[in-house]
């Protein structure tokens, strides 16, 4: 008992001193700071929208075309249809965050699996699997997205389903090529010879060292995924039942000229946030990637 | 020779891929809900079945799902994309007329982007931490992080309806019959919006990808013995650093270079320009089965083409790397 | 003994039109915007709405009709009609050429209504059941014989419904297959030119045509504009000088309206009288009852719909048939927007909060955003709505398939109740796989017999009196919920003159259209 309880104890503070290290890293990154900011700031509004605007994102509230600060309460202005655009913004920033992240969700689990199958067993499976993912990256993957959203027909799940199966070929050759290096290094050739599960040593040994680029990636995604999202629903191919920024701006296209307000505002929420992730990406790593890290200064 | 034996390679093994590709565009497009005929006979605003039976006969939709197949892949073997249903046009016909258009439009942004986006890359490295540096990070940061749509609307706002300096849509002015020199300056200033907003993003992400990879190539064992000789700056930049930098950005430019064709559809659409990315939008909601697999089939050889071509050039610029 | 009908009038009626209060200046051309791309320009083959548009220069019937929906001249100069309103007889117009300088003659009429349009016009075909035989007396004269009298049939001669064809061309040839489908030709005031695919279609002035002096323009382009912000932006820029119904979004229509010398005319749909409904499933849930049907009718608020949606223009209607219909009447309950009654409706049936899919129309915002607004109101009034999104493929088949709660549509009336009003509520028409019939599924015996009797009965009186009855049952009924009598607006220049002044506007405008520049 007494051993275990001496290992774990610098084994925690050797993670603490990690996790101090990785932040004191991503805070001498400026811009990542300030993305995380933006981030949270973008998180906290889709938290509290409920509470912001308590009607729906939906209903007519005013009258139509009302400009930006003109009337108390609705600073943002409203649309065709006299709808609050602050309370869409609200609303448009849960959709986006929710499609982002979970369809980035679908693209690693996607290509975190055939990456690591393909990098670890090699030889025929590894040319299987990678002809497949080459075919995946053959296909114009805007034009894939469009017709398998227009196939499923526009849903919030048909969004992500087509972002995520898109989206996933980069990150198999990610996983692929990490698995394809860590797999000839000392500590994973000790478990095998220890005699350990293939599953084993994929899930324990080696995927957990291919996590930094992964998550770096998966940051980059979640931004590139919005804006898919936001491309998706400007061609009228959204979810009809969900406020999105994506589809603010499409629905505010036709009348960009008496309204720029509408198209605005929505347009810069999604710069902004695809903006934060970015930055935050970045941060990540410099922090995760520390031998690369100077060379953003 | 060697070359030659892997391109062939290459070639046999593309046209695996792309009948591939067609087999499961055919089953995707025909999993939709609704078939060509059905459209068509909704956009007339009358039909009865008599109608429907005759639209379906005649487009061959009547035979069993594996016949047309067979039918399909045994066309487009031989290069025969079929008929287009709507337009009632041969579909090689209507491709390669819009195929120009896209390739021009596209071509151009792409090659802007990647002069500007290696030339601001290059500079904002050789400065690194200098205000040249953050300015540009910046610009390239905010134009990767836009989206497309919103950029060219913007453009089309102040610079067509606003300033009145530039035509907002179309490909050219339409019965002004330029001829010659005329008719060229004309598409050229249809060009310029549309190519503009499509290279803005492409050419921040060649910034971006400049800058770090050149960073990268700095830190290197070669550039620091170079730079202890004494060799101008400038031309360790330019001579070494860019030389090897380079190779991530021609990785990068052929993946582009195939998406180009089929990743101009908001930039078509919204400045209605005739190209092929529109093309495939139209075939997409209208259920034209064959145009639409028509374009895919036309648009992956080209991604399979590009690739190729960069594989190419990577052993122009980088002999030690060899084809296999 | 036969009575002559109208020929003076009608003449007097197409001379006033010809020849309005300014003189007409030839010459010029005219930029249109045509959306989408028509899949063919051959009238006889393809009826859909561009096509008719470009096409409806091309070619001619034997009338054509003014805004009120009386029959004109225009192939046909004079017509008659036997006592019992069974034996039509027209003479045709002399001296009438076809585009390739062949001259047209009875022949003509006999092959493209007996022959080429009972093969390939489904709306045709369904009047021309009423006929028994269609005859040339001689080279100018043609005998339409009915089985018995058929009250709409002096309206089934618009070019869109009966185009003539040349039966020197298409003869003894395979009709949808023939070359000289992608070079119309036609006897219209404008000839084919050229049709640059995804881009322009070009007619030139048909210097042949039987009304002498007309067309007055040289030629005309419709521009094919994929996307409506940039329809908008061409107008603006002056690229082109008319925007036919549909083709900007409907919120930008005050915009261009505003701007100078620009103005725009809800007329021109007489004909037509698009008729905007929300297709209700009645086979199925709540929407089987009428108390449910009743409270959508009083949860809409359709003036809203009508003046921030629709610019104002149209008309929020009574019932089933259009105000600019012949035999409408507003002698039927009213629904005005009364969220309270509705949900008083609500509480009466029990109804348990049964989530209803909306199906929206998708041809563009409009739509959508009327959709939505719909959405709100249902849901103001205690109906939970989900909206499903779909395109045009998915949403036909979704219709013809019955697979839906509530859907958006809009049809034509073509001007008499039996030829657009009647098909929506049949029980004979209740047929899956397709989305002109009775899609509602809607069943009264009452319906059908008043219906069945009024196509008909003759004369008028005999029919308005049915038709009246049958509005009453039906507004009573709510089968499916009358949203709007859409009246789409014509964009123009103001300078372009003489555009819209029948019942079918653009279709067949640019005969007397001309430019006063």
């Amino acid at each position: 008992m007494a051993t275990t309880t001496a290992s774990e104890k610098p084994q925690r503070s050797a993670r603490a001193q990690a996790f101090a290290d990785f932040c004191k890293r991503f805070a001498r990154n400026k811009g990542a700071v300030v993305g995380l900011v933006i981030l949270l700031a973008v998180v906290l509004l889709a938290l509290i929208a409920p509470l912001l605007y308590p009607a729906s994102p939906w209903q007519m509230v005013q009258r139509p075309f009302l400009p930006p600060m003109a009337t108390e309460g609705f600073w943002f202005g409203t649309d065709t249809l006299g709808r609050d655009i602050g309370a869409g913004l609200a609303y448009g920033a849960r959709i986006s965050l929710i499609v982002g992240i979970v369809s980035t969700v679908v693209a690693l689990t996607i290509g975190v699996t055939i990456g690591a199958l393909a990098g670890y067993y090699g030889g025929y499976l590894d040319d299987a699997l990678m002809r497949f993912t080459e075919f995946f990256q053959t296909i114009p993957n805007f034009a894939l997205a469009i017709v398998l959203v227009a196939i499923f027909q526009p849903s919030t799940t048909s969004v992500i389903i087509a972002i995520g199966i898109v989206s996933w070929p980069p990150v198999a050759r990610l996983v692929r090529g990490e698995f394809l290096s860590l797999r000839s290094r000392e500590f994973v050739q000790a478990s095998i010879v220890l005699g350990q599960s293939n599953g084993h040593i994929i899930t324990r040994q080696i995927l957990p060292n291919t996590l930094s680029p992964v998550i770096v990636m998966a940051s980059l995604m979640i931004a590139q995924a919005i804006l898919l999202e936001s491309s998706l629903s400007f061609l009228g191919l959204g979810d009809p039942n969900t406020m999105s920024w994506g589809y603010m701006i499409g629905a505010a296209r036709t009348v960009i000229r008496q309204a720029w307000w509408m198209s605005f505002f929505p347009g810069v929420a999604i710069l902004l946030t695809v903006l934060a992730l970015n930055l935050v990406g970045e941060g990540l790593n410099d922090a995760l990637n520390p031998r690369l890290a100077r060379k953003g200064r | 020779m060697q070359k030659l034996i892997y391109i062939a390679k290459r070639l046999v093994k593309a046209v695996f891929v792309l009948l591939a590709i067609v087999v499961l565009n055919f089953f995707l497009i025909r999993a939709a809900p609704g078939d060509p005929a059905q459209v068509m006979a909704g956009e007339a605003g009358a039909a009865d079945e008599i109608f429907i039976a005759q639209l379906r006969e005649e487009f061959g939709l009547d035979e069993p799902l594996h016949v047309q197949l067979w039918i399909y892949v045994s066309d487009i073997v031989t290069l025969d994309m079929g008929y287009s249903y709507r337009q009632d046009e041969p579909v090689a016909k209507l491709v390669f007329e819009r195929l120009p258009a896209t390739l021009l439009l596209t071509g151009t942004a792409f090659v802007l982007s990647i002069l500007l986006g290696v030339l601001l890359g290059a500079l904002a490295a050789a400065r690194v931490g200098k205000w040249t540096d953050s300015l540009i990070t910046v610009v390239a940061l905010v134009f990767y992080a836009t989206p497309l749509f919103w950029i060219a609307l913007m453009a089309i706002l102040l610079f067509s309806v606003k300033l009145g300096w530039l035509p907002g849509f179309g490909m050219f002015s339409v019965g002004a019959d330029y001829t010659g020199f005329a008719a060229v300056l004309d598409v050229l200033q249809h060009l310029i919006l549309p190519a503009a907003t499509l290279g803005l993003f492409f050419m921040a992400i060649y910034a971006r990808l400049t800058r770090a990879s050149m960073l990268e190539v700095m830190d290197m064992d070669f550039v620091k013995t170079a730079r202890a000789k004494g060799v101008a700056p400038a031309r360790i930049t330019r001579i070494h650093v860019l030389r090897n930098a380079i190779l991530p950005v021609i990785t990068l430019a052929g993946i582009q270079a195939g998406q180009l064709v089929g990743g101009a559809v908001l930039t078509e659409t919204v400045f209605a320009w005739p190209g092929i990315g529109r093309l495939m939008f139209d075939a997409l909601l209208q259920r034209d089965y064959n145009l639409l697999l028509g374009v895919f089939f036309v648009s992956s050889a080209m991604v399979i083409l590009f690739n190729l071509v960069t594989d190419v050039v990577y052993t122009l610029v980088d002999p030690r790397i060899e084809l296999k | 003994m036969l009575r002559r009908i109208c020929t003076l009038a009608a003449v007097a009626a197409a001379t006033a039109l010809a020849t309005p209060a300014m003189a007409q200046t030839s010459g010029g051309t005219m930029n249109v915007v045509i959306q989408p791309e028509p899949p063919g320009l051959m009238l006889g083959i393809t009826q859909n709405g561009p096509t008719q548009m470009v096409a409806g220069n091309i070619y001619e019937s034997l009338l054509r009709y003014d805004t009120e929906l009386n029959p004109m001249p225009s192939l046909a100069e004079s017509w008659e009609v036997n006592e019992d309103g069974t034996v039509y007889t027209f003479k045709l117009k002399d001296g009438v050429t076809w585009h390739d300088g062949e001259p047209f003659s009875a022949a003509d009429v006999v092959f493209s209504a007996d022959v080429f349009l009972r093969e390939t016009h489904p709306r045709l075909r369904v009047s021309l059941q009423h006929v028994e035989t269609i005859e040339a007396l001689d080279d100018r004269t043609v005998q339409f014989t009915l089985k018995q009298p058929f009250g709409p049939f002096l309206g089934i001669f618009e070019v869109g419904t009966m185009p003539m064809v040349p039966k020197h061309i298409y003869e003894g040839t395979d009709f949808k297959n023939n070359p000289m489908n992608a070079t119309p030709i036609g006897t219209g005031p404008f000839k084919f030119a050229e049709w640059e695919k995804g881009s322009y279609i070009r007619l030139v002035k048909n210097e042949d045509y039987h009304v002498e002096g007309q067309p007055y323009l040289d030629e005309i382009y419709w521009h094919v504009i994929p996307d409506a912000a940039s329809r908008s932006v061409a107008y603006e820029t002056g690229k082109v000088d008319v925007l036919p119904g549909g083709s900007v979004e409907n919120f930008d229509v005050q915009r261009l309206v505003d701007l100078e010398n620009s103005c725009v005319t809800g007329k021109g749909w007489e004909y037509f009288a698009p008729h905007a409904w929300l297709w209700v499933n009645n086979r199925e849930g709540p929407m089987a009852d009428k108390r449910f049907r009743q409270a959508i009718m009083y949860a809409l608020d359709r003036e809203f719909a009508k003046e921030v949606i629709w610019n104002g223009l149209g008309q929020v209607p009574t019932g089933p048939v259009s105000s600019k219909t012949r035999f409408y009447t507003d002698d039927v309950r009213q629904y005005p927007h009364d969220p309270e009654k509705a949900k008083e409706l609500l509480a009466e049936m029990g109804y348990d909060g049964t989530p209803i899919r909306l199906l929206p129309l998708p041809y563009g915002e409009t739509w959508q955003r009327w959709a939505e607004a719909v959405r709100q109101n249902l849901q103001e009034a205690g109906i939970a709505v989900e909206m499903v999104a779909t395109d045009v493929a998915g949403w036909n088949q979704k219709l013809a398939e019955w697979d839906y709660d509530l859907a958006f549509t809009y049809l034509y009336q073509y001007g008499d109740p039996a030829l657009g009003v009647a098909r929506t509520y049949l029980s004979s028409n209740i047929a899956k796989g397709s989305q002109w019939n009775n899609v509602e599924g809607y069943v009264n015996e009452e319906v059908d017999r008043l219906f069945n009797e009024a196509a008909v009965a003759f004369p008028d009186s005999a029919r308005q009196e049915l038709y009246t009855e049958v509005q009453q049952i039906l507004v009573e009924e709510v089968p499916v919920a009358w949203l709007l009598e859409i009246e789409f607006p014509t964009i123009h220049r103001c300078d372009v003159k003489d555009l819209v002044d029948t019942a079918i506007g653009v279709n067949d405008g640019f005969r007397n259209a001309w430019l006063d520049r």
